[in-house]
């Protein structure tokens, strides 16, 4: 089995989204599961940009991590160390996790505060506009991955981490703004 | 006289949350922040002395053929300054450059001194000035001095298009001569050429020329890396 599959780090972040997806479907959909969905899906995405962010600190300074597999095709080496693809407009992709995340994670704690709020609504639409966008960034990643990079295709699990983050985050907001819709957004007991 | 009525809408908290939330926001940012500084603090990476050298990955062609090459493959990582190791000089040069024409004999004469303890790198750039179009084929005549191009100033050739690449001064480069890109002139900041630059074996720059204009390329490699053969 592939050496990267079996990093404890990895294993983590794996339950951690099947966490994630299990309040996602939790008490049928109910708004108040899918927040904390969303607030763990964006978490989880914030955690393994850091990650990323830190492996790639490292592969520039030391040409080498233990933190994760150069080897094989599902490695972070030849992804994260790739000199001409890491980075965009020379700002590695970590940071632009980073700070995506966080902004998604601002939106969903404010919604999970108060729902009622008179901005609720508006940040609702916030959350989906600004996952969407991500959406392409997360396809484009993808392509490099697997054509671009040194002795492609590869695959590396902690950027797979923080793109299947966002997909689940688009996810719980679709479900979320159904529930606004349909006159869900408060929870029925 | 009618009564109003308590609306049944759930109202929102009198406080405003927004607030909680970005100072939460904050604290995860500041404790992310602080991790990634102490787990793997960021490289400054740049041409500058002290700086990491820019790596790149490219095509370049040793003699023989083009085959990618990575500047950070030539970095020993774990050297030490008090450790012997191979330098790097890194060279950039557009091979219609009338400076970067007379600096192939210097490169040759560097070359004959240092090679056992420097990795000579030439990057060829294409700088955005008319006459100055290059493709493989003239990058490979200007590095092995071979028939490319006439002298007779028609646009052909090497040096702005005035000399056959087989006249250049200096001997063959028996060194890889790097295809650049957009990119790699964007990180190193190459605004001219000719460029030069000195990198510790670790990879860190340890030279380069636009900070020590009074200094020659010569001094400086005597200086850095030591007696030459």
């Amino acid at each position: 089995m592939n050496e990267a599959l079996t990093d404890p780090i990895l294993l983590s972040f794996i339950a951690s989204l099947g966490i994630s997806g299990y309040y996602m479907t939790r008490d049928n959909f109910k708004t108040t599961s899918l927040l904390i969905s969303s607030l763990l899906f964006a978490g989880i995405g914030i955690v393994s940009s850091s990650y990323t962010y830190i492996i790639h600190n490292k592969m520039v300074v030391q040409g080498t991590t233990s933190f994760c597999s150069s080897e094989g095709i599902v490695q972070c080496g030849s992804v994260i160390g790739d000199p001409t693809w890491n980075n965009l407009f020379g700002v590695p992709w970590g940071i632009f996790g980073i700070i995506s995340f966080a902004l998604l994670i601002y939106l969903s704690l404010s919604l999970y505060l108060d729902r009622h709020a008179k901005w609720a609504e508006n940040y609702l639409q916030y959350s989906w506009w600004a996952g969407l966008v991500g959406l392409p960034f997360v396809a484009l990643l993808v392509i490099i991955e697997l054509t671009q990079v040194e002795g492609a295709p590869h695959i590396c699990p902690f950027c797979t981490v923080a793109h299947i983050s966002l997909i689940g985050y688009v996810l719980t907001i679709y479900y979320l703004k159904n529930n606004q819709m349909n006159g869900k957004w408060v929870d029925s007991e | 006289m009618a009564r109003r009525r308590k609306s049944l809408a759930p109202k929102g908290r009198d406080d405003d949350v927004r607030i909680i939330a970005g100072f939460a926001l904050g604290s995860i940012l500041t404790a992310i922040m602080i991790l990634v500084v102490v787990i793997a603090p960021p490289a400054t990476i740049g041409p500058s002395e002290g700086e990491l050298a820019p790596d790149f990955s490219t095509d370049a062609y040793s003699g023989a053929n083009w085959e990618n090459f990575r500047l950070s493959d030539s970095f020993d990582y774990e050297w030490n300054a008090d450790e012997q190791g191979e330098w790097i000089l890194i060279q950039f040069i557009d091979t219609d450059c009338p400076y970067c024409w007379t600096e192939g004999e210097t490169m040759s004469s560097l070359h004959l001194q240092w090679s056992n303890d420097v990795e000579f790198i030439t990057v060829a750039v294409e700088l955005s000035i008319s006459g100055h179009d290059s493709d493989r084929a003239e990058i490979e005549a200007f590095r092995d001095k071979t028939n490319y191009g006439t002298d007779d100033s028609d646009g052909n050739g090497c040096n702005s298009g005035r000399d056959n690449c087989i006249n250049r001064p200096g001997t063959e480069h028996n060194w890889v001569y790097v295809e650049a890109t957009s990119g790699i002139m964007s990180d190193w900041e190459i605004t001219g050429t000719p460029f030069l630059a000195i990198l510790q074996p670790d990879g860190y720059v340890a030279w380069n020329q636009y900070e020590n204009m009074g200094e020659s390329i010569e001094d400086a490699m005597e200086r850095l890396v030591g007696g030459s053969q």
